[in-house]
């Protein structure tokens, strides 16, 4: 957000704006990158978690609730977890959505600004 | 010398918890005035540097402090929420195993690495750890709705605290661009004065 060296551009209240929407949108999609990582574990763990359900022949599994094992019937911990993939990858399609969004709209903000500004703002990362 | 006044925080509010809203620079030269500084003497630059330094680049510091204690703030809750929402889910499993008239089952760990069986018989009751060495036991739907309202009661200060966070960083941006603005202005006007001379 810094100002190369240059002739004076009046900057006006509603050009601060846009620049403050454009911080924010840039804070908000390096949080979006990190929460995504993590997503993306949470279901690859969910994933080799149901490989390997699928590989053991145990009627009774041990399946971690709160802070203990609890033993619990094949068909339940599959239904448990079934149900867990599923929340985590919508939660994750609901990151990359946001994104996008995200996204776009930095790019929309970069035309206005570099527009008015020309060389005389600096939007990129180092 | 324009007359009016150029600085001031248009359009925003003046402070959001506490925080102190950072002041929009429209004109530098009215506001570098404004600061007491005369912007035309021979020792403009120093003297502006200095003064614009106590004031602006302490206020920087003040938020960017202010914004890490928000963010470990931010870091607890982020935590706090998905401990209620285990908590929950164990009451839950609790009162479905009581509901199907079976015990509970489960492995728990006595000390680090090691594991002994418990049997939770039909039990209409748990206890919370309330903090401060306070353990109450609750029966069942007591402690669930507890829970339920620690839970959107931690959701609605992380809403408050990320709107704060918000609020601080906007001011850190606009403080950013007031400083490069001043620079830039500084860097211009002496850019002037050299032709003037050159002339």
């Amino acid at each position: 957000m810094q100002q190369g060296p240059g002739t004076e551009t009046l900057v006006t209240w509603e050009d601060q704006q846009l620049i403050n929407k454009f911080s924010r949108l840039n804070n908000r999609f390096h949080e979006l990158e990190d929460e995504i990582k993590i997503a993306k574990e949470n279901n690859e763990s969910l994933e080799d978690a149901s490989n390997e359900l699928i590989l053991s022949d145990e009627d009774i599994l041990r399946f971690q609730i709160g802070e203990v094992f609890a033993h619990m019937p094949r068909e339940d911990v599959e239904g448990r977890l079934e149900k867990m993939m599923e929340e985590a990858s919508k939660e994750l399609e609901k990151l990359e959505e946001e994104k996008e969004t995200v996204l776009a709209q930095m790019a929309e903000l970069k035309r206005i600004l570099y527009g008015k500004f020309k060389d005389s703002i600096n939007l990129e990362e180092d | 010398m324009a007359a009016s006044s150029t600085s001031s925080s248009v359009g925003g509010p003046l402070e959001r918890r506490g925080i102190p809203a950072a002041t929009f620079v429209e004109d530098v030269q009215t506001y570098l005035t404004q600061l007491g500084l005369d912007a035309n003497s021979a020792l403009a630059f120093y003297k502006n540097v200095l003064t614009f330094k106590c004031v602006v680049l302490d206020r920087l510091q003040q938020y960017k402090i202010v914004e890490m204690k928000l963010l470990a703030q931010q870091r607890d809750l982020q935590a706090k929420i998905p401990d209620i929402e285990k908590c929950l889910d164990i009451v839950a499993t609790l009162q479905a195993k009581k509901d199907a008239g079976e015990a509970l089952i489960a492995d728990f760990e006595v000390s680090e690495g090691i594991y002994s069986r418990a049997q939770i018989e039909e039990t209409d009751s748990v206890c919370l750890w309330l903090g401060a060495n306070v353990m109450l036991e609750y029966s069942c739907d007591e402690a669930d709705a507890l829970l339920k309202k620690n839970l959107e009661n931690a959701k609605a200060s992380l809403g408050v605290l990320i709107a704060d966070l918000q609020f601080l960083r906007d001011q850190v941006t606009v403080t950013q661009v007031t400083i490069a603005r001043v620079y830039n202005w500084d860097v211009h006007q002496r850019r002037i004065k050299q032709a003037t001379k050159e002339a």
